[in-house]
């Protein structure tokens, strides 16, 4: 089963001024990172966004290590970005849709970036709106068997959000696998496990929110399709 | 400060954050900030600068780790407090 780590901002809900100083953003990015943001190219993204981008990456990371490392703690100084691409043209456009699913990034202006975690060395994939910024992340350079979505809200309640992101996580796992008793719950370390019939599919995902948005990833790049019809 | 005294006070720091304002009169040490507060972790940065700002210290990076339930927390700014007596 390989892993899938995602993470979802929305740039709404964040505090542009605190974002800015450094009593904040030195809590986040490393004074490396803070040089990366100088490197051409980043200067046409607001610095808030720029320090939201690396946390929603450095979450990402997080949450995949997570799932083999449950007792891992999320100190974001120690997930490096050791590089980050920004798309030869990019701008931060509006999202303009209420929601959009794809497998892999190719069709879309992404960021890529690098993360080291002590030994560990991970790959993200991220996409820049001017209302949300959202992160994939996993152990490998290629993305093209990793599956997102991103939604759009009415209400930003948990309750909500929990029961909405599952939802569209099932719909998809449904037109793709097409079991017939799917169900998102949580192990006891907090990160959500697919079962169908209550018994754990070997699909690994990754379930994020944040205001009125929310987000899933997962890999199918080592599984196999026996129910695919 | 005692630790009952900074509980009380994390009440208000937690509130502008948890969108589970009920529970915030019955924490305990135990209350877990993500997962009982329902707080998001996009805002622990935004709590650990409030307490900074409201007890003059500074947390580091390493403390700031540590911070995971309202005890934790506790244990951290109490530190922080005695060091600059």
């Amino acid at each position: 089963m390989i892993n899938s780590g995602n993470d979802i901002i929305s740039l709404d809900a964040i505090n542009i001024t605190l974002a800015k100083r450094p009593q904040f953003y030195s809590k986040i990015l490393t004074d490396a990172e803070v040089a990366l943001y100088k490197k051409e190219g980043f200067a046409e993204m607001p610095f808030e966004h720029f320090v939201w981008l690396l946390w929603s990456i450095k979450e990402s990371a997080f949450k995949f290590l997570q799932r083999n490392h449950p007792f891992l703690i999320f100190s974001p100084t120690k997930f490096v970005v050791k590089h980050l691409w920004m798309p030869l043209g990019f701008s931060e456009t509006k999202f303009n849709k209420s929601q959009i699913e794809d497998t892999g990034f190719d069709d879309q202006m992404v960021l890529k970036g690098i993360i080291t975690i002590e030994s560990d060395v991970l790959f993200s994939r991220s996409l820049v709106y001017q209302e949300l910024i959202v992160s994939v992340v996993n152990d490998q350079s290629n993305f093209k068997n990793t599956w997102w979505g991103i939604k759009l809200i009415d209400k930003p309640d948990p309750q909500t959000q929990s029961r909405v992101v599952r939802k569209f996580l099932v719909d998809k796992l449904q037109r793709l696998f097409h079991f017939d008793e799917l169900r998102i719950a949580k192990s006891p370390h907090g990160y959500p496990l697919v079962l169908n019939r209550n018994k754990e599919v070997g699909i690994s995902v990754s379930l994020s929110h944040h205001d009125h948005w929310v987000a899933y990833s997962f890999s199918t790049a080592r599984y196999s399709f026996p129910n695919e019809q | 400060m005692t630790r009952l005294e900074i509980l009380e006070e994390l009440k208000i720091v937690f509130a502008p954050y948890t969108p589970n304002k009920e529970m915030l009169h019955s924490i305990n040490e135990h209350t877990d900030i993500i997962k009982d507060l329902k707080i998001n972790s996009a805002n622990l940065v935004d709590i650990i600068i409030d307490a900074e700002n409201k007890y003059h210290i500074e947390i580091d990076n390493e403390s700031a780790e540590n911070m995971v339930n309202v005890g934790t927390c506790i244990d951290v700014i109490s530190k922080k407090l005695e060091s600059i007596k």
